[in-house]
């Protein structure tokens, strides 16, 4: 019964990893990307570590696999926010099927004083919705 | 060299399939056409590892190699955070753009 | 805090009874003995603790499905040919004010698939988040403000608004 639950959640998580590299081999922008790799990846990995976790079945494997896990979960949002808060600064394209962006305006003034956020919305969301393919850069 | 329960079959097949995982971001890494991009590629890299750690300890039925795992989570972090601060205080001249 | 090492305590002689110390025996020991101490809340008087731990069970629970159900539809988003996604960068009005908790949301946004964290403004007013599929932004502000923001606020406040001195 454990090993079945086990080799389930194994299966899992080589899934949700395999998911996560596809995804950011084929999303079209940094950011979409980061969806990938924060999430699908997290998630795999923390169901690949549960699963050794419940195949070995004792006490300071559960401990190590929830430490490694309890790692992941605070260090993943953290690095991917850190890494797109300074590729968005840094100017990286955004896929040209992105709808609207509220931010890039607000930030070359460098102070918060801007009204409802959905003011921002005409303006800025002039970009052209896509069609779903890559950006020529 | 056998795990109990789980046949070695099964997670030999599953490591292929995180190699490839594996293999995909590296293609990433290559290609990625900014700095960030290949940084999300390393840092999908490291993650993938971790997990290959894992399956590679139920196969081996080692419990000992979780140590290294929990190892790994941290020090991933760390390089991702280094890029990260790289790229916030300018980078590279051609990737600002 | 009292009742929690109380709590731990029961789990604890649970396992010690039964003469295992695997872990899901160690968790069915803590559910027991927080249903005695739960039992026994007349004599030792009321405590927010009764309140947090369901309340904590809830919001993993509710996390995890979250996790679990939107990484579902992005595995489909990946793997099948079209592109469907919708992304948008949003300003979300925030109602959580002190810095644990705007971190805190922050990074389960950044969890949770179909957003992504950006930057936080300098007043802590507004969270800028990358979404995937914001075809109407209205829609993705609401359902963090319901869902996420909400249950932190309740997490957080909840049971600082009614603190052990309640008679």
């Amino acid at each position: 019964m454990g090993q079945v639950v086990s080799a389930v959640l194994l299966a899992l998580g080589a899934f949700f990893s395999l998911v996560a590299a596809i995804g950011v081999l084929r999303f079209p922008d940094l950011f979409l990307r980061m969806h990938c790799s924060a999430k699908s990846a997290t998630l795999g990995v923390s169901c690949i570590m549960l699963g050794a976790a419940v195949h070995f079945g004792d006490l300071i494997s559960y401990t190590k696999a929830v430490a490694a896990i309890v790692f992941l979960l605070i260090s993943a949002p953290v690095a991917t926010h850190v890494l797109a808060r300074a590729a968005f600064y840094a100017g990286v394209p955004l896929w040209k099927g992105t709808l609207g962006d509220e931010l890039s305006g607000h930030y070359d003034k460098g102070g918060p004083e801007f009204g409802a956020p959905g003011a921002a919305d005409g303006a800025e969301g002039a970009r052209e919705p896509g069609t779903g393919s890559r950006p020529p850069a | 060299m056998e795990a109990k329960g789980i046949p070695t079959v099964f997670t030999e097949i599953l490591s292929g399939i995180l190699v490839v995982a594996v293999v995909l971001a590296f293609i990433r890494l290559a290609r990625g056409p900014s700095l960030p991009d290949r940084a999300v590629a390393l840092d999908l890299v490291a993650t993938i590892v971790i997990g290959l750690i894992g399956v590679y300890a139920v196969m081996t039925s080692e419990a000992r190699f979780l140590d290294l795992a929990v190892v790994l989570a941290l020090i991933a972090f760390l390089g991702t955070v280094a890029f990260a601060r790289f790229i916030a205080k300018g980078g590279l001249p051609w990737d600002r753009s | 805090m009292t009742l929690f090492l109380a709590n731990i305590g029961l789990g604890l002689l649970w396992a010690v009874l039964t003469g295992l110390f695997s872990p899901p025996n160690l968790a069915i020991g803590f559910v027991l003995g927080y249903l005695m101490l739960w039992m026994v809340r007349g004599v030792l008087g009321p405590s927010r603790y009764y309140n947090t731990v369901p309340r904590l069970f809830e919001f993993a629970g509710y996390f995890l499905w979250e996790l679990i159900l939107a990484n579902g539809r992005l595995a489909v988003d990946v793997l099948t040919p079209a592109h469907r996604m919708r992304p948008r960068v949003i300003a979300l009005p925030l109602v959580v004010r002190e810095e644990g908790e705007i971190t805190l949301l922050a990074n389960l946004i950044s969890l949770t698939p179909g957003s992504l964290t950006l930057d936080v403004s300098e007043d802590h007013r507004f969270l800028y988040i990358h979404a995937m599929y914001a075809s109407d932004p209205e829609a993705v502000r609401r359902s963090i403000q319901d869902g996420l923001e909400r249950r932190i606020l309740e997490l957080m406040h909840g049971s600082e608004r009614n603190p052990d001195r309640v008679h």
